[in-house]
């Protein structure tokens, strides 16, 4: 008992007593810090670094992608249609007839039905300015480069539309055709004109 | 004032930190959500509901089903199936290909190499999406829910606790609009072991004058008024059934991508 009453006497009685500042190592604070910020990019990884488009079972914007239903001529032509619908139809018509002052006809233009498809695939990549003679008739209009936008899936199923609507026939584009020529024209691309395309190869 | 400033200081910290998170944060990701395009068509998603619809959000919202009822349906996990659509020039070599292959239950990468290798026989096949998962399983929609489908909603109804079914997608599940009048005066009398109470002053029970209301409901026995009385629905009951009528999430987005049959081209 005397023995207790001794040691929980403190050693200076006159003095407050005080305890260490560090009483947390730092390497544990360093060991913490470096864990939450291991699992919050673990977190951001996982949920496709905040993706808006990015949910549930699929983790990454590219998996998201890989999903796209895109297999079969059937898909791939009525995708070709909505795109061109909304961004190609207003000018050359929803039939590819043509708008008189607006846009040549895209059904049964020479432009179009080549055998191969890298011409006409430059013209929405790199626009059109001056005269082009269509079906013979010249126009003398100036076409922005409206695919430079899309992705080379959606080009390549709005070229396939087109090249295989209103009586064209033609073999189907695939994004990686359109991803080879975009990388052929780089990052400037400059608006074509009759010449320059006639020298492209068909 | 060193201490006061050191808690305004810790104070800002604190409410700055779970304002960023909880407000700036959303707002920054799905803050500019707008309408977007159904996958392989023009036609934009969500369209808003009809006037009456709108009005029956608010008398969901005012009789509490978001208390018994989600409105968002979950999704685990998402399988493909290839489909052979062409046989092609060779039948016997793309039968002898798809016979050593498995063609349901895949991931996107084993779908595709298959596709490749009937591709490679002369065959054409297709990879169709599905999602998986309970909700999916139980019929409550065919994908998960998006932001898009909420653009709308005002305030959303999302619900947590699931005493009753989804309802995310009920306006296709079940879109007969006198079954959910019938089912809200009285759950049992179309779903035997409902845990739904019945909503009955949604509805009136009057004397049948000289016709019958067009609007009555038809109820069994067990269900029905007193003779020489009809059971009619108010305009909340109406509005609530236009707003269950005008659920949807039926369709495949960016987001939420799965494959269904082409839609029949409009004429």
């Amino acid at each position: 008992m005397s023995d207790e009453l001794k040691s929980s006497t403190p050693q200076k009685p006159n003095t407050e007593p005080t305890s260490s500042r560090s009483t947390v190592p730092m390497w544990i604070i360093v060991l913490t810090l470096v864990l939450m910020f291991l699992s919050m990019v673990y977190f951001d990884h996982h949920s496709g670094w905040f993706n808006s488009q990015v949910y549930g079972p699929y983790a990454s914007a590219e998996e998201l992608e890989s999903y796209q239903p895109k297999s079969g001529e059937a898909a791939m032509l009525a995708h070709g249609k909505a795109r061109y619908d909304q961004v190609c139809g207003l000018c050359h018509g929803i039939n590819g007839e043509g708008k008189p002052g607006q846009a040549p006809p895209l059904a049964g233009s020479e432009w179009v039905i080549t055998k191969g498809f890298e011409r006409v695939a430059h013209i929405p990549l790199e626009g059109l300015s001056g005269q082009l003679t269509v079906k013979g008739q010249t126009w003398s209009l100036s076409m922005p480069a409206m695919g430079a936008a899309m992705s080379d899936a959606d080009l390549a199923d709005v070229l396939t539309y087109i090249r295989n609507s209103w009586g064209n026939k033609g073999a189907p584009v695939t994004a990686a055709a359109v991803k080879a020529i975009r990388a052929k024209i780089g990052a400037h691309p400059q608006p074509l004109s009759s010449d320059t395309l006639k020298a492209l190869p068909e | 004032m060193k201490t006061g400033f050191r808690v305004f200081l810790a104070a800002l910290l604190a409410l700055g930190s779970s304002w960023c998170g909880f407000v700036l944060g959303p707002v920054l990701q799905l803050g500019a959500e707008k309408q977007t395009t159904i996958l392989n068509s023009s036609d934009l998603y969500p369209v808003g509901r009809p006037g009456e619809a709108n009005q029956g959000l608010q008398v969901y919202r005012a009789n509490g089903c978001a208390a018994c009822h989600t409105e968002q349906v979950q999704q685990s996990g998402v399988e493909c199936e290839v489909v052979l659509t062409g046989a092609g020039k060779n039948p016997a070599a793309v039968t002898n290909v798809i016979s050593a292959l498995k063609l349901n239950g895949l991931n996107i990468d084993a779908a595709n190499s298959a596709v490749d290798k009937i591709t490679a026989a002369g065959g054409k096949a297709e990879i169709h999406i599905t999602a998986t998962g309970p909700d999916i399983t139980r019929g409550w929609g065919r994908r998960h829910s998006v932001a898009e489908d909420f653009l709308y909603d005002d305030p959303v109804q999302l619900g947590s606790l699931r005493i009753g079914p989804d309802l995310a997608d009920v306006g296709t599940r079940q879109a007969d609009a006198n079954w959910q009048l019938r089912h809200l005066y009285a759950p049992r009398s179309v779903t035997t072991d409902s845990a739904m109470p019945p909503f009955r002053y949604l509805f009136q029970i009057q004397k049948i004058g000289d016709q019958p209301s067009a609007d009555a409901l038809s109820l069994p026995k067990e269900f029905a008024p007193p003779a020489g009385y009809e059971v009619v629905p108010t305009p909340q009951a109406q509005e609530l059934v236009a707003y269950l009528l005008s659920l949807h999430a039926n369709v495949p987005l960016h987001d939420a991508p799965f494959t269904q049959p082409l839609a029949v081209s409009k004429p």
